[in-house]
């Protein structure tokens, strides 16, 4: 998928004047916010908080052991029958599919969700090579059909109105008009089960490889993980090298905090453990393959921001985002959105390609604290303001600004100077004053608040002189 | 030299991220329980499969049990099912038959109802643990309309971390060579539309679990 993180600001211009998308939005993260503490704290604070460190040193004891557990887990999968193949990039994965596609004679393809597919824009790939492709979680079927990408990495049409998505659903596959959305997603079942019975190959992502035990783990609540994983000859599993576990004991914690946290369910309705393909005298796929993609991975690992491969890709701190409850997943630019996104879409895709995302956060810190693996993504957001700066790609006015404020701060006479003048002439401004540029974006959507006459040194000073007779 | 080398050979040079993380120590459960005994977990099976919109028939031997199945089955002269060795109903297969109601193939999606066994329960999060296998086809719980599952309350057992915990101990060999495990909590369902639930996309739009037995 293209980067076009650079137009962060643009394009959130553009959600930002969509009330219909921003109440849509605000909604849907309100209600997923809302399960996920019913479901994560039903215990107790203490419970729900040990629990998150529980996932948390589990995903970065893996991550601390990651090549060995990447090999220990090639071999236990390929013990098992699977096929194990591993990919540098993009390129390589969408080579490696075409090859087993080419293989298998496959002409129709399945997918249930992977992100991964997104980054390295698989689909595409596959229709230049005239095999079909088809989304099946509802949501991404819905994306496709429209031809956008996700706004959110669990709920992907999660900006759309249901009125938008019966007049595509009458549009392309001639739905008879409903507004309910029971009857259209009765509808897409139809639809999409054709599919299924007649796709040669299925693709899936991956949620978490066992190392131990070389089970490909893969939770979906409509069944279509099922479908995709049972149904086709051929089911192959893209799956990022960072989301190894070690342990069955930690993939029990791990399994069931995701969808607490993602969606509020105790559980996923389908959690799926795969071990290998069918036995001459079962159902299911004669062939699975998975492969182990880096695509900038790798990149990371060394880096202090390795803390961000420990994602789980749950969507809770996009949920708790006040910026991405704001703009939506689509201003960000890529596949991945929200705090999140912010960080590992700079660290995926180049620096340069995505300066603005690092900015785009309040810092207010909800993301760090509702993430089932505790991953300090304020710190990193900061971090990356850092680099950024370095590379020079932070833009002048900031900088100049920056410097300013730092100049009169660091001399308490200039301080106590600016802090009065800015008391005084507050005075004289009329109510609510836009600023000059380049400070009138602030302004432009606020309200510069009213100077206090005395700034709180003036009243200090003048409180010691009185000999802090109310003490 | 392959990618597989290039990134290995890459991770493995790296400096170790969280070197210093204490090893993994005891583990709570995700789901705290006090009282594992049968009865208890029997009462906390039925509570959380009813939360996720299951249909939970409590019958006290396989016989009422046998009624019931037939009664959901209806009029349908076909089913998909497990082989009934793995369905816990002695006498099952007899009243199929006798009712008029054979078993289609596998993978046939034309069938309305599917019969299965399931291989465990989970109290805590109301889940079906149902592992592939010869005579467990995967699609009886995947392709119909309604799924019927029926459980000896034997079966029941406190959550997903026991479960494993008895693979652990019987060594996970066994584990591997189940190539499909599935824990299956409600029905099918969606919230993609305007966050409205519905159930029923890909897999059985209603769950029917026939719990056999006292404890
Ligand atoms: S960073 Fe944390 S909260 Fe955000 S998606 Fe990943 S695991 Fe979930």
């Amino acid at each position: 998928m293209d980067v076009k993180a650079r137009d962060f600001i643009p394009a959130a211009q553009v959600a930002l004047s969509d009330p219909a998308l921003r109440a849509a939005v605000k909604r849907a993260t309100d209600t997923a916010a809302k399960k996920r503490l019913a479901t994560m704290f039903w215990a107790g604070r203490a419970h729900g908080e040990a629990l998150r460190q529980q996932a948390a040193q589990a995903r970065r004891r893996a991550l601390r052991d990651l090549p060995a557990l990447l090999e220990q887990a090639e071999a236990a999968m390929t013990a098992n029958g699977i096929q194990v193949l591993w990919a540098a990039d993009g390129d390589e994965v969408r080579r490696l599919v075409l090859d087993i596609a080419a293989r298998h004679e496959v002409r129709r393809a399945v997918k249930s969700k992977s992100m991964i597919s997104e980054e390295v824009a698989l689909n595409h790939a596959l229709q230049a090579h005239d095999i079909d492709v088809l989304e099946t979680d509802l949501g991404e079927f819905i994306v496709q059909l429209s031809g956008e990408t996700p706004s959110h990495i669990v709920t992907p049409v999660i900006h759309k109105s249901k009125e938008t998505i019966r007049d595509l659903f009458v549009r392309e596959l001639d739905m008879p008009p409903t507004d309910d959305a029971e009857a259209m997603t009765q509808f897409a079942r139809g639809h999409l089960r054709r599919a299924f019975l007649e796709a040669d190959m299925g693709i899936s992502g991956g949620n978490f490889i066992i190392a131990e035990t070389g089970a490909l783990c893969l939770v979906t609540n409509e069944g279509n993980g099922r479908m995709v994983t049972s149904l086709p000859r051929v089911h192959v599993a893209l799956v990022g090298i960072e989301k190894v576990i070690a342990t069955v004991e930690d993939y029990a914690t791990l399994t069931q905090i995701l969808p607490r946290s993602s969606t509020g369910q105790t559980m996923t309705v389908y959690t799926q453990m795969i071990h290998g393909p069918r036995a001459a005298d079962e159902d299911g796929p004669e062939h699975v393959y998975v492969i182990l993609v880096d695509n900038g991975r790798s990149d990371i690992y060394p880096t202090d921001y390795a803390e961000a491969l420990a994602c789980i890709r749950c969507g809770a701190c996009l949920n708790a985002c006040p910026v991405y409850e704001a703009t939506g997943g689509h201003a960000y630019g890529w596949v991945y959105s929200g705090p999140i996104g912010a960080v590992i879409t700079p660290l995926l895709t180049g620096l340069e390609n995505a300066s603005p995302l690092p900015h785009a956060s309040s810092l207010c810190g909800l993301c760090k604290e509702v993430c089932p693996v505790d991953i300090d993504l304020p710190r990193m957001l900061l971090d990356l303001r850092r680099d950024l700066d370095e590379a020079g790609h932070t833009p002048p006015v900031w900088k100049w600004g920056i410097r300013g404020w730092a100049m009169v701060a660091r001399s308490p006479r200039l301080f106590g100077l600016a802090a009065r003048a800015a008391g005084l002439g507050g005075r004289f401004l009329p109510p609510r004053p836009p600023l000059p540029p380049p400070l009138n974006g602030w302004t432009r959507t606020r309200d510069l608040p009213e100077f206090a006459p005395k700034s709180f040194r003036q009243l200090w000073a003048e409180r010691q002189k009185a000999g802090k007779r109310d003490d | 030299m392959t990618s597989r080398e290039t990134i290995l050979s890459k991770l493995h040079a790296a400096r170790q991220p969280f070197a210093g993380l204490p090893p993994a120590g005891d583990m709570i459960p995700v789901v705290p329980a006090e009282d594992t005994g049968p009865a208890a977990l029997r009462a906390r099976f039925i509570a959380a499969a009813e939360a996720l919109s299951c249909t939970v028939t409590a019958c006290p031997d396989a016989d009422a049990a046998i009624r019931h199945i037939l009664g959901l089955v209806g009029t349908d002269s076909t089913i998909l099912s497990w082989d009934l060795k793995h369905v816990p109903l002695p006498g099952l297969g007899a009243a199929l038959a006798g009712a008029g109601i054979a078993i289609a193939a596998a993978g046939d999606a034309s069938v309305r109802a599917g019969l299965t066994g399931v291989d465990a329960a989970l109290a805590a999060t109301g889940s079906l643990l149902l592992a592939s296998g010869p005579g467990k086809p995967r699609g009886a719980s995947l392709l119909p309309e309604v799924h019927i599952a029926v459980v000896a309350a034997g079966q029941i057992v406190p959550d997903l971390e026991t479960w494993l915990a008895a693979q652990r101990a019987a060594g996970l060999e066994h584990l591997r060579q189940l190539n499909s495990v599935v824990m299956i909590s409600g029905p099918s369902r969606t919230a993609d539309i305007a966050m409205e639930t519905v159930m029923g996309v890909h897999g059985p739009g209603a769950l029917q679990i026939v719990l056999v037995g006292e404890s």
